[in-house]
């Protein structure tokens, strides 16, 4: 069975990822933050990894580079669903999220999602990866 | 006190002449008179002298018959009105006119002396021993006739030198003042602003023409200073009016930014809230038998929730926030003639489409499925401003050189249009157009999304838009794109 890890701060956007992957047959770990996520992988190891892109601390972006320089097997799938605004933070300067897919993707991210997306977005990026990866 | 030049000039000759022609008339009436008198006064003497010289030649003591026919004669030829022989036998008289005529006791010496009308001169006459005395008077009225016939010929001559005299100065007065009233009027006209108009005289009076060539570099000097100060005044209006739509165009950019940005982070809380319902509804529905009752309502949630991804997705389209696009060079043409051919369709037949195509190709750089949506955008925009009636809508593209282009851009641009005939829009609601959920329709004829996607679309592809429209007058959108070059 194929391990998926999904990083997200969101818990509700978390838990739905886990629900369809899980639904689907993978096994589903999670973590809320970056720094959760690379000890999580440095510790068990993982086959791909959903990770979004804006979060506290250890950002996605930093988060996928670490993972594609200590892991380079590992498939990414970044996902996001825009600005980099929290609740009340408010930056008028804030870039697009293409740009922060394309800073992704640039980071060595595999494929890249838009938020909100459908299950079958994500299981045919997952499975159109893990079959090359497995090939 | 006022008085007009001529009038001026005329009372000086007045003046002049009422001084003058009095002393003038006196001095010349003396001359006359004492040349007159003087005249008289020889005549006179030398008539006397020549009778007495005459009565001598008769010798001592003539016969008085003699002596009458002597004085008789010389009254009849001469001047005298009365002649009288004096001497130790008694006196002969002769005289003309006026009976019992004597000499005073006194002879005269002066002309018109004693009032008598007649001068009496006394002379001595002897012959070889004999002496006598001559008495003649002669007649003073006709001298005093042609004195005051002179004096009457002086005056009317006199009056008729004043009268010419009056005349001259007054057609003087006339001459001067003539081109001092062009200047008057010349400088009339400027002063109520015909600054073009030259001051000039006709005069060789060198003042004048001095004073008028002042006045006109006067006049140059004040055209200059006035254009100075009018050009002066016409660029700061420029510059105003230029600085207040920079500052208006600030201000609606600022805002339609922070709407935008505001929009944007909605929009992301959004997604984050929207993908779990969607994952979960979808995990839920293919974990349901097929018949259970309740996939109808989950099915329900699923498709509003795909809604608000698309509303969602319109609203990242206004802040810029376009997912996945990128920008390749698309013809614009080509796009406007499939927008075309899809609006065609979708129109009702009341609403008459036309197109203004000028530019064949128009390469720019954007994503041709948000081009595609900008130009249906504007046309279902076009199309609801129509209203109820018929209306007629027109889609426009053409490239702009850059001296026809708007100012701040450089190189070629392409320029698309969409106009309607419709309603038109007032300057608040125009203001207003490109924000998010500002609609001027009823409930359910509209999002209020349609132009803040195409102002998304707008600069996400570096064009710029510019809107043309009155109430009542219909309404055009120009898009401005610049263009690829085809080399690049």
């Amino acid at each position: 069975m194929m391990d998926v890890l999904v990083i997200d701060d969101e818990g509700d956007v978390r838990d739905a990822l886990r629900r369809v992957l899980e639904r689907a047959g993978f096994h589903v770990r999670v973590a809320g933050t970056g720094a959760d996520a690379l000890a999580e992988i440095r510790r068990a190891g993982v086959d791909v990894v959903v990770t979004d892109i804006i979060m506290p601390g250890i950002g996605g972006v930093e988060t996928i580079g670490t993972i594609r320089e200590e892991f380079p097997g590992v498939r990414i799938i970044a996902i996001s669903g825009g600005g980099n605004f929290g609740a009340g933070a408010y930056q008028p300067n804030a870039i697009t999220t293409s740009a922060y897919l394309a800073a992704a993707n640039r980071a060595g991210a595999h494929h890249v999602l838009t938020k909100p997306f459908d299950t079958a977005d994500l299981l045919q990026a997952i499975g159109q990866y893990s079959a090359v990866g497995h090939a | 006190m006022r008085i007009p030049l001529t009038a001026a000039v005329a009372a000086i000759v007045v003046l002049i002449h009422a001084a003058a022609l009095p002393a003038l008339y006196f001095a010349l009436s003396g001359v006359v008179r004492t040349s007159h008198e003087r005249l008289f006064i020889d005549h006179a003497r030398t008539f006397a002298r020549m009778l007495a010289e005459q009565l001598e030649l008769e010798g001592p003591a003539p016969a008085p018959q003699r002596i009458r026919d002597v004085l008789d004669l010389a009254i009849l030829n001469g001047d005298g009105v009365y002649a009288e022989y004096l001497d130790d036998r008694g006196s002969v008289r002769s005289q003309l006119g006026r009976a019992g005529l004597d000499m005073p006791a006194q002879q005269d010496f002066n002309f018109n002396e004693h009032g008598d009308h007649v001068y009496f001169l006394k002379l001595p006459i002897s012959a070889r021993g004999h002496f006598a005395e001559l008495r003649v008077g002669f007649d003073e009225t006709p001298t005093e006739e042609s004195i005051k016939l002179a004096l009457r010929r002086m005056l009317t001559i006199l009056a008729a030198y004043s009268g010419v005299s009056l005349l001259i100065a007054a057609l003087l007065g006339l001459r001067f003042s003539r081109p001092i009233r062009e200047l008057q009027n010349t400088s009339r006209a400027i002063a109520s602003g015909d600054y073009a108009k030259r001051l000039q005289v006709e005069s060789r009076v060198a003042e004048l023409q001095d004073l008028t060539a002042d006045l006109d570099h006067m006049r140059r000097t004040l055209v200059g200073v006035n254009e100075l100060l009018r050009s002066e005044m016409i660029e700061k209006e420029r510059a105003e009016l230029r600085r207040r739509e920079l500052e208006n165009d600030l201000r609606h950019r600022q805002r339609l930014e922070t709407v935008g940005t505001l929009a944007g982070g909605i929009a992301h809380e959004f997604n984050n809230a929207l993908l779990p319902i969607i994952l979960f509804t979808e995990a839920a529905l293919e974990d349901l038998p097929g018949t259970a009752p309740v996939r109808e309502d989950l099915s329900r949630v699923l498709g509003s929730a795909r809604r608000a991804r698309d509303v969602v997705r319109k609203i990242l389209t206004f802040s810029h926030k376009v997912e996945g696009t990128t920008l390749n060079v698309v013809d614009l043409a080509v796009v406007v003639d499939e927008a075309l051919n899809l609006f065609s369709a979708l129109a009702p037949s009341s609403v008459i489409v036309t197109t203004e195509c000028e530019a064949r190709s128009a390469p720019v750089r954007g994503d041709a499925s948000l081009l595609l949506q900008m130009v249906m955008n504007l046309c279902v925009n076009g199309y609801q401003a129509l209203g109820e009636r018929d209306g007629r809508l027109t889609i426009g593209l053409r490239r702009v050189s850059p001296a026809g282009a708007q100012a701040g851009s450089t190189g070629a641009q392409a320029e698309l249009w969409v106009r309607d005939n419709g309603h038109g829009m007032d300057e608040a609601t125009v203001a207003r157009i490109f924000e998010p959920f500002f609609t001027t329709r009823g409930v359910g004829q509209g999002t209020g999304l349609g132009l803040s996607v195409v102002h998304g679309i707008v600069e996400s592809c570096g064009a710029r838009i510019a809107v043309e429209t009155a109430v009542a007058a219909g309404t055009t959108f120009h898009v401005f794109f610049p263009i690829v070059e085809e080399a690049a």
